[in-house]
């Protein structure tokens, strides 16, 4: 089965960019799909079930905190491999992370190639 | 830049509008990649069973990027939708240049948050070189480089000159001992001019100087800091590439904040080394003498000079026979004692501590720094010392130790005086010789002092005179007074 990985952001550029970023992997067969907001994103996530999510912390409709914690605790999918995207200067809460169950969190700007080979090792691709 | 026509096609958007146009073409139609491999087709049923009305070899219609075929429209009516997948790619490749280049420039920001955010915690010059190389070389293709600083003593003079001194370096070309210039070749056009510069056919620059390993390109920018020089970065690469705008306009940019944090480094270096002659010297004079050393204010300095100064020379006596008996950890540990106490006093009164001779202290009043009626402070702080040693705490101190001291003042010369590794701050003259004349001559607990002393301090002290002694090298004895105290 394909694997499929989400991008949720309400920012197009980021989006954009995470998804040029990630594009290479869709040789490897893998699947992108964005949503521009928590609620969105959840949705997805729970059609999709992928098996990677870049969620953005700071979003309206459902913030990244809400949709993690809705994912973590729903056994179906409680298993998708969540990764946090916060800005810069404002302050990841590091306990808020852990208590909604965030797998790893990741500053922006981020770096292209650090995203890159974050998500083939969490999908299981040869480097 | 590479398109891939499955992935074009399968694209939601553009799956689901071709999959609507293959509807309204009434004959067969399909889209194949390169391989011939099928990606989407419409076939119909009635068609199939009537193989005959088929044509033996159906039109393909080519679809291309650029001048690159990827694949086919196969089919009678397939013309439009070719013409539409040849529109799509078009968009795909505008957008994908697009996103690309959004992507580098993301790749620049993140660099200079990185660069910026992290340069201040490194605290020496080698770890910020090293540390801009390794950023700089992630964006700017290169094969080697290196940062080069100007010695910091030929910075004074406002005008460049002298050696460059290779502080962080990699790769092969730029890594050789090989001196580097500071007015020869590229770069030290570049020091010169203080800007910086693409040169992506070297050996064709007439400044160019060959070294032991092949160099086609190079990208260099000077170091600028308060609109001086300071250094330049090197990147280079050993095939002919072309360096862009846009790479040196990163260069610049990161090498400004690396300019900046190494001459804070620099400037960091500079008082730790300030901090510890401070507590060096602290060991000699009194904290405010240190202080007003290095405030530079005034006369104040540790050059030779010609000075009027008053000496002071304390020992102990019988100082050997009173130790004879004790380990020499004890000896050490009252001396140190004795020292501490000593010095206390002569620093409270302004003083300086010239050096120990043994158990001997030689004190100076007026040097470096301005001391006002140094003759009359030097007397009190003799009393103190005498009287500080008589109620000293360590009783053995106070049972054995008598000392005896001789004060003189007049015209010296005091200042560094050695060789460049060890220098003594000292004084030398006559007037030296007679306070340590006088000290030799005192019993335990008096104070001798000159004639120069006396005449000026008769009304604040009371004095004795004790009769007048020969002193080498002077003609007339010199008159010597006792302080009664």
């Amino acid at each position: 089965m394909s694997k499929k990985i989400l991008i949720v952001d309400d920012e197009p550029h980021i989006r954009l960019l995470l998804t040029q970023t990630l594009e290479e992997l869709e040789d490897e067969g893998v699947e992108i799909f964005t949503a521009s907001n928590g609620a969105e994103g959840l949705e997805v996530i729970q059609t999709e079930k992928p098996d990677l999510v870049f969620l953005d912390v700071m979003m309206p409709q459902m913030n990244g905190f809400d949709v993690c914690k809705a994912v973590k605790t729903n056994l179906e999918i409680s298993n998708i491999f969540i990764i946090m995207l916060t800005a810069k200067g404002q302050e990841f809460d590091r306990n808020k992370g852990i208590e909604v169950g965030a797998d790893l969190y990741m500053t922006k700007p981020f770096d292209p190639d650090e995203i890159l080979e974050k998500a083939q090792n969490i999908l299981g691709f040869a480097l | 830049m590479a398109i891939s026509l499955k992935r074009l096609v399968s694209k939601p958007e553009h799956s689901s509008l071709l999959t609507e146009m293959l509807q309204l073409v009434p004959q067969s139609v399909m889209i194949i990649d390169q391989e011939g491999k099928v990606l989407l087709e419409k076939k119909l049923a009635l068609e199939i069973e009537d193989l005959t009305k088929l044509p033996a070899f159906p039109p393909k219609f080519p679809i291309q990027a650029e001048s690159e075929i990827l694949g086919w429209v196969v089919g009678e009516a397939g013309g439009s939708i070719a013409t539409l997948l040849n529109y799509l790619v078009i968009r795909e490749l505008e957008r994908k240049s697009l996103i690309t280049d959004t992507l580098e420039k993301y790749k620049e920001i993140n660099l200079l948050y990185r660069v910026s955010s992290e340069l201040g915690s490194y605290l020496n010059i080698e770890a910020i070189a090293n540390f801009v190389l390794s950023e700089a070389s992630r964006l700017i293709k290169s094969t080697s480089g290196c940062l080069l600083l100007i010695e910091p003593q030929n910075l004074s003079n406002g005008s460049p000159s002298g050696k460059l001194k290779k502080i962080a370096a990699f790769g092969q070309e730029l890594t050789t001992d090989q001196p580097w210039e500071i007015d020869r070749g590229i770069t030290g056009d570049i020091i010169a001019q203080g800007n910086a510069e693409i040169i992506n056919n070297a050996l064709a620059d007439p400044r160019f100087i060959p070294r032991e390993y092949p160099l086609r390109a190079l990208i260099c920018t000077a170091l600028n800091v308060k609109g001086k020089v300071i250094g330049l970065i090197v990147l280079s690469h050993d095939s002919p590439i072309a360096y862009t705008a846009a790479d040196l306009k990163l260069l610049i940019a990161i090498s400004s904040q690396a300019a900046a944090a190494i001459d804070n480094t620099l400037l960091h270096e500079h008082k730790l080394q300030e901090e510890r002659i401070k507590t060096n010297l602290g060991r000699y004079v009194a904290s405010q003498v240190v202080d007003a050393i290095f405030a530079a204010e005034g006369d104040i300095s540790l050059a030779p000079v010609k000075k009027n100064v008053t000496i002071l020379f304390s020992d102990i006596r019988n100082f050997t026979t009173q130790c004879e008996l004790l380990a020499p950890e004890q000896i050490v540990e009252y001396l140190n004692g004795y020292f501490t106490a000593m010095v206390e006093e002569i620093f409270s009164y302004g003083g300086t501590v010239n050096k120990f001779v043994g158990d001997m202290i030689v004190a100076i009043f007026g040097a470096p720094s301005h001391l006002e009626n140094h003759e009359q402070k030097a007397i009190e702080t003799a009393i103190a010392m005498q009287q500080r040693l008589q109620h000293i705490s360590v009783d053995w101190i106070r049972e054995n130790f008598h000392t005896g001291i001789g004060i003189s003042s007049g015209e010296v010369v005091v200042g560094n005086v050695g060789s460049p590794q060890h220098m003594d701050y000292t004084a030398i003259g006559d007037e030296v010789n007679i306070a340590s004349r006088l000290q030799s001559l005192a019993k335990g607990g008096q104070i001798l002092v000159s004639r120069s002393i006396y005449e000026l301090n008769q009304d604040k002290f009371d004095f004795k005179s004790v009769g007048s002694l020969n002193v080498k090298g002077k003609h007339n004895a010199v008159e010597v007074f006792e302080v009664i105290y």
